[in-house]
Formats: structure tokens, C-alpha cells, sequence
């Protein structure tokens, strides 16, 4: 079991006083976790079909053929449709569809119209569709998924990079650090972008190649607030008395200073996640980020952009985008302030 | 202090030279260059005359002779190895030329000078509302600290900070612009501008600002509020105010003639580093909302490979970013003098 020490549980207990970044949490990991299970809920296959008194669940493994249903067909049933067919029998089956039937790839497309469809609940696309026929609703949702998954992944990725290279600045000094200062501060210079675009005309960036093409770039943040951290944890008394006991550089660094950093990095974590997500948004809205037809909120973006008499496709993806980062900063307030309570004296 | 601020002048030197390097070296190694764009053209035309012959769509000839990809290369100064070219490039820009852009022909500096103005005139107009909104504001909150004005404008700043200005900017171009028909569906002014008079130019040039502006603002609007509250509220819980309000001072005083100069110090941290925001502008924002300015002339130099120009803005961004960083620095100095650089 972790043991929390007294400081840590005050802090935790100070976070979950500030009601409004409590909240925000709360409802993001709600979010996350909904969407862990997206396929549950946006699904064009069905979540349950009883066919003669045999349940079936088809989310999840294989794809069940039409033939198994009673249908005509070998490829895989369109469970829509089953509905209709078994509503239509009446023979006692039936067929449980998730709350949006509907996948985030499959266009749904009408012999009398083109799309993009306004909203309608009557055929369940409860915020219409795009373009090109899919559904908006379930390429937010998956889109989300990715969209969080992604900043996390870079997240972890960068302050791997960024408390290791550093700490080491900070900790040993001298050449090192001023030769990885020249380095970042070029690196910082190179239009990010610019690098991105080139990458990504010569390989198609699957979702690992892009964050760490993020990640070149990213990392030097972290770097720059450890190394200070660091500079100032490394006159501190404690890290003298640790070795005039005759610790070690890493246990030092291990031991000492990075628990003692830990605050910082917590603290800045919300608004890289934040971050992240507006980062792969617009790389996806310019084209230069995951490949299509990967759900993603960009993308989504750019077609209510070219599409600007469809406005559910903006108005969905600015609102999903709005709550979601609105979340995101909320949480990222409360934690500085939990970790960092300023009193204000207070005129009457 | 003064030889601080020498040695950080001249470490622009070669930080310039890395930042340059880099890119020109990554230029180099790129597929996709103007070579090849004119390789692929060539074999176009060459598709194009034969009509759709049998062999023509899956033929990989060279349609250039060997003299003519060697004098593209010349031209190109693609026949000398990367260091070469670049101290030759470089030898170049010290006296003030470019290049020529290798899609339209034209000299970057002068494509480069034509998009100043646009991303000057949206840079100052944000940074005066930024300044000009953000500091009263801040004021405003930190007084009334908790209050349910200080409560209401922190959620609505909240978002504008959050969500990013261009993505805001494609949701108003969606519902005032082509939704509600208020304002313009992008560009700065309006095809007519040539036969307007003054004010009706004027009025146009302010009814197609509204939109872009509101998306540049938004995203430093945030910080600077709540930098200017938090600072002014540090400062009122100082020593010195204290004292200021026991000998007698009113609160209205105390804050005006005290607290306040003392909270603008930080904001003059950033000052510096407008300079460089001001002029490389958002390119997002102005490929939403399709205006001409700097931001949008490098985004496109670098999808079109178009490297004279993307190597020019370079060199105008990263001079800007180094010294507006020196600036802000000065700055410092200047209104806090117990600010010491060694």
C-alpha cells in the first residue's frame, strides 16, 4: 500500500476543497473512462441480439455473418437493419443497440440527399453528420479517446526526457549544462512545425511516430523548469548534510531531489495535457497529423470550416473541445493552487 | 550591466548560425524540393503532349537531360556540398539579399515586406487591446478579489484561454459570418476597396479586423489579466501597503500609488517579446480566416517547399525571437532597478 506522507494528504485534501477543480476531475476521468468503453456506447454493431432464445454479443471478438441471424447474406450483419427486420417479424427477437448505432468510420449515406445531415434524433445522428456521412457524435467521442491518449502518451514521453537531461544540467553543471543550453536554445528556434510537415510528406505518422516527433520538440520545457529546480534544491542544506553522509550523485538525485521536485511536475502536468490535445488538434486540422480516416477533432474542425453552412459540425467540436480543455485547466488551477496556497490579505 | 547586455548580443552570433544550419541542412535532405517539382512538371508536360499513350502513365524516363538537371542544380546551388552553399548562402544574407523565391520567382525580401504590414497592423491593434483591456481589468479583479464580477469575468476568461483563438475563430466565422451574415467570411478588405472612399474604406477595413482580432486577442488576453491580478494582489498583501494603509492612506490611494507600480513590473517581462509575435503573426488564425500576412506566407513556403522563403522568415523570426528576448530583459532592468543582471 502507498503510503502517503502527512504533507501529501494535506495537499491532496486542499485540492479536494477547491470544488471546482474537484469537479473538473471527476469528470474527466468520467470521460476518459466512458470512453475506454466507447465501443459500448458508439457501435454500429449491436451490444445484445437474442435470436431464438440465444443471446449473442457481438461488440467485442469476430464479426458475426448475416447467415447466423437468419438473413441472406455471409458478410456482417448490419444489426440496424436486423432491428427492423426482427421489429417487423415480431417473432420474440430482438436487438439492443448501443445509444449511438452508429461506428465513427461507416458513412451513412441516403438515396435522396447528401450530406453533411443536420442533427436529428429521429435517425439518431443526435449531432448530425459530416461531409461525408459519419457520424459526428461517434468520431467526437473516439476522436476524444485518441485526442487524450495521445497527450498522455506525450506527456510521459517528455518529462521522461525532461527531468532526466534536466536534472542532470542542473545537478552536475558546467560544460554539460552550458553546451545542452546552446542546444535547446537552437532547438527551440527550428520552426516546429516546419519539421512536422517535412516528416510527415515522407512517412504517413501513425499515432507512436507522431508523439515522438511531438516529443522532439516538447521536451524542452521540462528541462528548462527541472534544471532551475534542481540549481536551487542543489544548495540546499539537506543535499550538503545527505552527502557529507556519503551518499552517492544518484541517490542523491533519486532520493532527494527529484521527491523534492515533485510538486512542480505535478502542477505543470494539466496544462501539458491541455497542451497536447490543442497541439495534435491543429496538426490534424492542417492535415499534417494522423492520417485519415482516424476519428479526430481536427479534422472535424476543417471540414466545419470548409463546410460553414453546416455549423453542427463546428458548433460539436468547439463545444466537446471547450469542456474538455475547460476541464483540463480547471484541474491544472486547483493543483497549483493546492500545492501553492497564496493567502491574500483581504481590504474590507 | 552593460557588458551583460554586449555578451548577450553576441551570443546571438552563433546561436543564429546553429538555428540557420539546421534547417538548411534539413532543406537539403528533404525529398520534394524545387528540383524535383520541376522534374515532376516536366514529365506532365511530357504526358501531357504525347496524349494518353500506353506507356506513357507508368514511364519512369527522366525528362530533363543530364545538361539541363545540371544547370537547375547551378541554378538551384545544389551542385556544391551543404556547407558550401550555406556559408554562400549566408554570405548573401549579410549583405542584405534573400534570394528569389523558387515558386513565384520573386525576391523573398520584397514578398517578405508586403505581408509586414498586414501582420504589423493585426499585431498592434492586439497588443493595445491586450494591454489596453487586460491591466484595468486585472485591476479591477484584484480589488474586487472574490466578488461575483471577479467569479463571472474568470469563467469567461477561462475559456478564451483554454480553447485556442483560431479554433474560436472557426466557430465565429461559422455563426456570425456565415450563419448570421454579420461579418465577412475572411480576407482583410472587401473586393470594391479600390472604389471606396476614406471612411468607407475604413469601415471596411474595421468590419473584416473584427473577427481575426478577437481571435488574436483572446489567447494572451487570459494570461495578462490574471498576471496583472495575481502580481497586484501580492503586492497588496505586502508589508509596505499594510503601512501605507495604517498611517492613514485610503485603499483607493494605497492601491494607485503603491501597489499598482510595483505589479506592472511583470508585465513589462513580456513586452519584449511581442516584437517577434507582432510581426510572425498566428498562422492559423490567418489561414482561417485567409489573410495574406507573415504567419500564412511561411506556412505556405514550407508546404510548397518553397526554402529561399522559408530560410528568409527564419532568419527575420529568430533574429526578432532573440533579440525581443534581450529586450524584455532591458526592460526589466529599466523599470525595477533592483534588478541586477551580472
Amino acid at each position: 500500500m502507498l503510503r502517503l506522507n502527512p504533507l501529501t494528504l494535506k495537499k491532496i485534501r486542499r485540492f479536494r476543497s477547491i470544488r471546482r477543480g474537484y469537479y473538473s476531475l471527476i469528470v474527466l476521468v468520467v470521460m476518459i473512462v466512458l470512453s475506454l468503453g466507447a465501443e459500448l456506447l458508439v457501435n454500429k454493431r449491436a451490444l445484445v441480439v437474442c435470436y431464438k432464445d440465444r443471446l449473442y454479443f457481438p461488440t467485442y471478438g469476430d464479426m458475426i455473418p448475416g447467415r447466423t441471424f437468419g438473413l441472406d447474406y455471409d458478410y456482417e450483419t448490419d444489426y440496424r437493419q436486423l432491428k427492423k427486420i426482427f421489429a417487423r417479424r415480431n417473432e420474440g427477437n430482438w436487438v439492443l443497440m448501443p445509444p449511438i448505432p452508429y461506428d465513427p468510420y461507416e458513412n451513412d449515406l441516403r438515396k435522396d440527399d447528401f450530406p453533411p445531415f443536420a442533427p436529428s434524433l429521429a435517425s439518431r445522428h443526435f449531432l448530425g453528420t459530416d461531409a461525408v456521412g459519419r457520424d459526428i457524435a461517434a468520431r467526437l467521442i473516439y476522436g476524444f479517446r485518441i485526442a487524450i491518449f495521445f497527450s498522455l502518451g506525450l506527456l510521459v514521453i517528455n518529462y521522461l526526457i525532461g527531468v532526466a537531461v534536466g536534472c542532470a544540467m542542473g545537478y552536475w553543471a558546467g560544460a554539460f549544462d552550458l553546451v545542452f543550453q546552446r542546444l535547446i536554445e537552437i532547438w527551440s528556434n527550428v520552426p516546429f512545425l516546419y519539421v512536422i510537415i517535412i516528416i510527415s510528406s515522407i512517412v504517413v505518422p501513425t499515432f507512436w511516430i507522431l508523439i515522438l516527433i511531438m516529443a522532439l520538440f516538447g521536451w524542452m520545457g521540462m528541462t528548462w523548469t527541472m534544471r532551475t529546480m534542481t540549481y536551487k534544491e542543489k544548495a540546499r542544506d539537506y543535499v550538503l548534510a545527505a552527502k557529507a553522509l556519503g551518499a552517492g550523485d544518484l541517490r542523491i538525485i533519486f532520493r532527494h531531489v527529484i521527491p523534492n521536485t515533485v510538486a512542480v511536475i505535478v502542477t505543470f502536468a494539466p496544462f501539458s495535457i491541455s497542451g497536447g490535445i490543442v497541439a495534435l488538434t491543429s496538426l490534424d486540422y492542417l492535415g499534417f497529423g494522423l492520417p485519415p480516416p482516424t476519428p479526430s477533432w481536427g479534422e472535424l474542425l476543417q471540414q466545419g470550416w470548409a463546410n460553414l453552412d453546416a455549423w453542427w459540425i463546428s458548433a460539436s467540436v468547439v463545444g466537446a473541445m471547450t469542456v474538455t480543455l475547460l476541464t483540463v485547466t480547471f484541474i491544472g488551477e486547483a493543483i497549483r493552487e493546492a500545492f501553492d496556497p497564496r493567502m491574500h490579505t483581504i481590504y474590507e | 550591466m552593460t557588458a551583460y547586455f554586449i555578451r548577450r548580443l553576441l551570443l546571438i552570433v552563433p546561436t543564429f548560425i546553429g538555428i540557420t544550419i539546421l534547417v538548411f541542412v534539413i532543406t537539403r535532405f528533404v525529398p520534394g524540393g524545387p528540383i524535383e517539382r520541376i522534374i515532376a512538371q516536366a514529365r506532365q508536360m511530357q504526358m501531357a503532349g504525347y496524349g494518353s499513350g500506353p506507356a506513357a502513365p507508368g514511364s519512369q524516363t527522366q525528362p530533363l537531360s543530364d545538361e539541363q538537371l545540371r544547370t537547375l542544380k547551378e541554378y538551384y546551388g545544389f551542385d556544391k556540398p551543404v556547407l558550401a552553399s550555406y556559408f554562400s548562402w549566408l554570405y548573401k544574407v549579410l549583405q542584405g539579399d534573400l534570394g528569389v523565391s523558387t515558386r513565384y520567382y520573386d525576391p523573398v525580401w520584397d514578398m517578405i515586406k508586403e505581408r509586414i504590414p498586414i501582420s504589423l497592423y493585426f499585431g498592434i491593434l492586439s497588443l493595445v487591446i491586450v494591454y489596453g483591456v487586460c491591466i484595468p481589468l486585472g485591476i479591477a479583479k484584484a480589488v474586487r478579489h472574490k466578488s461575483g464580477f471577479d467569479n463571472v469575468s474568470s469563467a469567461l476568461i477561462f475559456i478564451g484561454y483554454a480553447v485556442p483563438g483560431w479554433v474560436v475563430g472557426v466557430f465565429l466565422l461559422v455563426l456570425l459570418a456565415s450563419h448570421w451574415e454579420i461579418f465577412p467570411l475572411g480576407g482583410l478588405v472587401s473586393e470594391q476597396f479600390e472604389d471606396f472612399s476614406l471612411w468607407q474604406k475604413i469601415a471596411d477595413l474595421a468590419w473584416h479586423t473584427v473577427l481575426p482580432l478577437t481571435s488574436y486577442v483572446l489567447g494572451s488576453f487570459a494570461v495578462m489579466t490574471f498576471l496583472m491580478k495575481n502580481t497586484l494582489m501580492d503586492n497588496l498583501a505586502a508589508d509596505y501597503v499594510r503601512t501605507a494603509m495604517a498611517k492613514g492612506l485610503s485603499f483607493r490611494a494605497a492601491v494607485f500609488r503603491h501597489a499598482l507600480r510595483n505589479s506592472l513590473i511583470p508585465m513589462a517581462t513580456s513586452f519584449g517579446n511581442n516584437i517577434s509575435v507582432i510581426l510572425s503573426g498566428s498562422f492559423l488564425i490567418e489561414k482561417v480566416f485567409n489573410i495574406d500576412g507573415m504567419g500564412l506566407l511561411g506556412y505556405e513556403s514550407v508546404v510548397e517547399r518553397d526554402y529561399p522563403v522559408v530560410m528568409g522568415i527564419l532568419v527575420i523570426s529568430a533574429l526578432l525571437f532573440m533579440i525581443g528576448n534581450i529586450l524584455s530583459d532591458l526592460c526589466v532592468a529599466l523599470v525595477d532597478p533592483r534588478v541586477k543582471f551580472e
